[in-house]
């Protein structure tokens, strides 16, 4: 009888541990296995905490009270609260994936319940109920327990995957790897020059934005052939020596620093730390191949890196720049001086000056890798924006850049760039930039003085949303005749279209927003 | 390589046989193939396509003895299929384990077709082969069919100024009274002429005919490989020279002219493949023809049958290495385009090697070329990553944002 109930006490501690289990794994999945976000997440969810707090409570009462059914009836009752709290979500967006790493973490997860329930069964009862209820009352954090038990295995299993990613490579001696790095533009350079680079060769590049020596491994197990001859690998950073970890996993031949800027500074903690890991990559292809660098950012000017190198960009100090820029109604076109010697007529869909330095950063690379400018200038026309990113679009007689995603101080003013460029009537069609915290009023008005120098027109959307920058072109002394407030995107490019301009219309839509603002 | 681990090699499929009357040819050109292509360099997958269309993979698939006993063969290999997961090709064995997942024989990079004649070098391999986002050597579809069919490939070249002999084409529907046929072929050309199934290969079913009598056997056997039959007129002092061309669209290039030797009045089906193969153990295929190479022709005419070749390639999108048959006149000097194969025996690599092109480095060459025409059509943008029937709107409700 004895046995009986302990075994059912037991199994009520079980099921109850596995919902919690369950449920806390699923959270942690989605937390990214960060202790840190579980526990912010953890703190955001308290209420999750209650059937622990009266586990507790039903420990502590556990000493004074002698009936044992009455104990027992209590505890089973705690068990069926705690599953109650610990519902799965019927339809989770994101379901709990049941990957590798998941099951090993529920392997001990297991462990650590058989050990405690091989232990509650050999205890009188009494003890037996206190120890499951201080267990089920620790159960929310077991899982953060499991994942601390098992990072020597996890390292182990990290550093296996990355020594069969390096094997794999060291198999295939013919294959040329560059290395990517840079505050910013180093997806677009990626894209750019696998597009030229496959004029000629099998070309692999780390997709989206697998740039973490996880997503590198992962690309080179799952997607290298023997068959390509170049891999393309984005390498993103955010504590020094990232990069260098990145470089001893792959060895980059070459490589290119798109920018350097203060990206991920919170991590970084210093800009000097951010100079130092972008360089890693210079330092690894240093002896052995070329670095190419992005002539236009002040801080890669300031650290140029010793070893062999090419700095590209648009003034003719860089070895590769380009000039002669255009803008026409069907994007840019330009030339380009390659240490000396000159290919002309390029043309892209892409506008805006940090894109073209993006290009010529990549086709740069393209021939220094043997593809013939003249034969990059089909490849250039298969890259174009993604939408609604500096995106361009004949309607009518109108010409629209549609940078409507974009939403951040720096996109907003390579946009006014880009739209600076254009000949002809100039308006600006925006809502303002939100989401940026105490600095909102201060940024979105000194978008208002720099829209003052560039737009013939300013169309602003939502009164309240738009006063900052109205404020900004206002103390920019911008003609107020010119600037309409707009009730709604739809009245705003009705007004837009209604202007006379007396010439070629180009429309600049920036970072239209969602209708919850 | 040096101590450096092993080399990863590139895995390559290499199919034969087929539902083809050239099956027993192609699996002489593919024992050949298979045991040239570099073994540092490639993984060899050879996959046999059985008469009953099933495919086979297995080691005895190299030997070309295996093939004397086809059934004692195939129960040594494997029966297998091809499957795409997640942007690759497999190879799976069709017997399922009793435990977990079935496990794939290989992932296949990159496919080597050497298969000849219809259902297989017509375009249906590729096609199918296609449909697996697979890349493969040779010709793509459209020149793969058209190149099969003479009288589209007759129609093609002559719209691009390239000479071809007149011909007159009647389907099975007409055939049921030779009386018309022989009429308006005697109105036209006159004897003698030659009678050819319209789509197939290795001069199966091909005759030529001096008189009526001889026409309506010709139209007969004819009719019996193919729905529509081709007659034209032939040609005086026949010489064929036989030149193939390596590349693509960007770059082609001509290989040194043969001249086959006929015993019969033309190439036979026997002359072409039986007789070579029996004298040499079976196994050499079209290379042990009985040949001249160099083809003894005046340079000038070389030159023009060179350009000629290199021209039809182009015009057709040939892909890879096709041989190209010509007939000449040997008193006028005069040419005509007579067909393409567009996966010629024994990958004609015997033309290539006069020029310096070994074999093994000719199927390198194609396996690049195969590559890169997968590298092309993947930058096309064929569909789009967004489901377009998964936004709102899509099913006319109301407020999508895109509709603005």
């Amino acid at each position: 009888m004895r046995l009986f109930l302990q075994c059912i006490l037991c199994a009520a501690a079980v099921v109850a541990y596995v919902f919690v289990v369950l449920k806390t794994m699923h959270m942690f999945q989605l937390n990214s296995y960060k202790a840190a976000t579980h526990a912010r997440w953890l703190r955001a969810n308290l209420r999750l905490l209650i059937p622990s707090l009266l586990f507790l409570i039903l420990c502590s009462l556990g000493f004074f009270i002698s009936n044992l059914a009455v104990l027992a009836a209590a505890f089973a009752a705690l068990c069926v609260v705690a599953v109650l709290f610990y519902m799965p979500v019927k339809k989770a967006k994101k379901p709990l994936v049941f990957t590798a790493r998941v099951n090993r973490m529920l392997v001990t997860c297991g462990v650590l319940l058989a050990a405690v329930i091989c232990l509650a069964l050999l205890v009188p009862i009494k003890l037996e109920v206190l120890m499951l209820s201080l267990f089920c009352a620790a159960s929310p954090f077991v899982v953060m327990l499991a994942n601390l038990i098992n990072a020597p295995i996890e390292a182990a299993v990290r550093q296996y995957y990355i020594n069969d990613a390096k094997k794999i490579l060291r198999g295939c001696p013919n294959l040329t790897v560059i290395g990517i790095t840079g505050s910013y533009g180093k997806t677009s350079v990626k894209y750019f020059l696998t597009t030229l680079l496959r004029a000629k060769y099998n070309v692999l590049m780390t997709p989206e934005s697998y740039n973490t020596p996880m997503g590198v491994v992962k690309t080179i197990r799952g997607e290298l052939r023997p068959t390509h001859e170049i891999f393309v690998c984005e390498m993103g950073a955010k504590y020094g020596g990232d990069i260098k970890e990145l470089c001893d996993i792959v060895h980059p031949a070459h490589g290119i620093i798109t920018s350097i800027g203060e990206q991920h500074l919170e991590t970084f903690k210093t800009i000097d730390t951010i100079i130092k890991t972008k360089m890693e990559l210079a330092d690894a292809v240093d002896g052995k191949g070329v670095v190419f660098l992005n002539g236009e950012s002040e801080l890669i000017r300031a650290n140029l890196p010793r070893g062999e190198r090419r700095i590209y960009g648009l003034s003719p100090e860089c070895d590769v720049y380009a000039f002669d820029i255009k803008v026409t109604p069907s994007g840019t076109k330009f030339s380009i001086c390659d240490r000396g010697r000159v290919y002309r007529d390029f043309q892209t869909r892409l506008i805006g000056e940090h894109n073209v330095v993006n290009l010529v950063g990549a086709m740069a690379m393209a021939a220094f890798l043997g593809v013939p400018y003249d034969d990059m200038r089909v490849q250039l026309m298969k890259i174009s924006p993604p939408p609604h990113r500096l995106e361009l679009i004949k309607k009518g007689g109108v010409l629209i850049i549609d940078d409507a995603y974009n939403s951040n101080p720096k996109g907003c003013e390579a946009a006014l760039k880009a739209l600076a460029l254009f000949d002809g009537f100039k308006i600006l069609v925006t809502p303002g930039m939100v989401e940026l915290g105490q600095k909102q009023y201060e940024l979105n008005r000194e978008f208002g003085a720099k829209a003052a120098g560039v737009c013939d027109f300013v169309i602003l959307v939502g009164e309240r949303q738009a006063k900052p920058i109205y404020d900004g072109l206002t103390s920019a002394g911008y003609d107020e005749s010119k600037i309409y407030v707009a009730v709604s995107l739809d009245d705003a490019m009705a007004k837009a279209y209604s202007i006379e301009a007396g010439g070629q219309k180009v429309i600049l839509l920036e970072n239209d927003l969602p209708d919850n603002y | 390589m040096k101590g450096s681990g092993r080399r990863v090699k590139a895995n390559v499929a290499v199919l034969l046989g087929g539902r083809s009357v050239e099956h027993e040819i192609s699996v002489i050109s593919a024992v050949q193939a298979i045991n040239c292509l570099d073994t540092e360099k490639y993984e060899i997958y050879p996959v046999y396509i059985a008469k009953d269309c099933s495919m086979y993979y297995g080691e005895c698939l190299r030997d070309i003895a295996s093939y004397r006993d086809i059934p004692a063969m195939l129960a040594k290999c494997e029966p297998v299929y091809f499957l795409s997961e997640g942007g690759k090709t497999y190879l799976y064995p069709h017997k399922r384990k009793f435990f977990g997942k079935p496990k794939p024989v290989a992932l296949i990079d990159v496919a080597l077709p050497v298969v000849h004649g219809t259902n297989v070098e017509d375009g249906t391999t590729q096609g199918f082969l296609r449909a697996y986002n697979l890349p493969f050597a040779g010709c793509d579809v459209l020149a793969s069919a058209v190149c099969m069919d003479k009288f589209a490939t007759k129609m093609l070249l002559r719209a691009a100024g390239i000479p071809v002999l007149d011909c007159l084409l009647f389907s099975q529907a007409e055939a049921k009274g030779f009386g018309t046929i022989i009429k308006s072929v005697e109105e036209k050309f006159g004897y003698p002429v030659i009678v050819k199934p319209v789509n197939l290969g290795s001069s199966v079913g091909i005759s030529r005919a001096k008189s009526g009598e001889e026409l309506e056997e010709a139209l007969s056997l004819a009719f019996t490989f193919a729905e529509r039959v081709l007659v034209e007129p032939a040609v005086q002092n026949l010489r064929e020279v036989n030149c193939a061309v390596l590349g693509d669209a960007d770059e082609a290039i001509p290989s040194e002219c043969e001249e086959p030797v006929a015993t019969d009045e033309i190439l036979s089906y026997a002359d072409k493949y039986l007789e070579g193969g029996q004298k040499s153990g079976g196994s050499k295929g079209m290379a042990s023809l009985k040949r001249k190479i160099p083809a003894e022709i005046s340079p000038e005419l070389k030159k023009n049958i060179q350009d000629a070749a290199v021209k039809a390639f182009k015009c057709l999108g040939c892909e890879g290495v096709v041989r190209i048959d010509f007939l000449t006149d040997r008193e006028t000097g005069e040419f005509w385009l007579n067909e393409l194969n567009t996966i010629p025996g024994s990958l004609a690599f015997y033309l290539w090697e006069p020029i310096g092109i070994k074999y093994p480095e000719l199927l390198d060459r194609l396996i690049s070329l195969a590559l890169k025409r997968h590298r092309k059509q993947s930058e096309i943008v064929y569909s789009f990553d967004t489901n377009i029937l998964a936004s709102a709107g899509a099913f006319g409700s109301k407020g999508s944002k895109g509709n603005r």
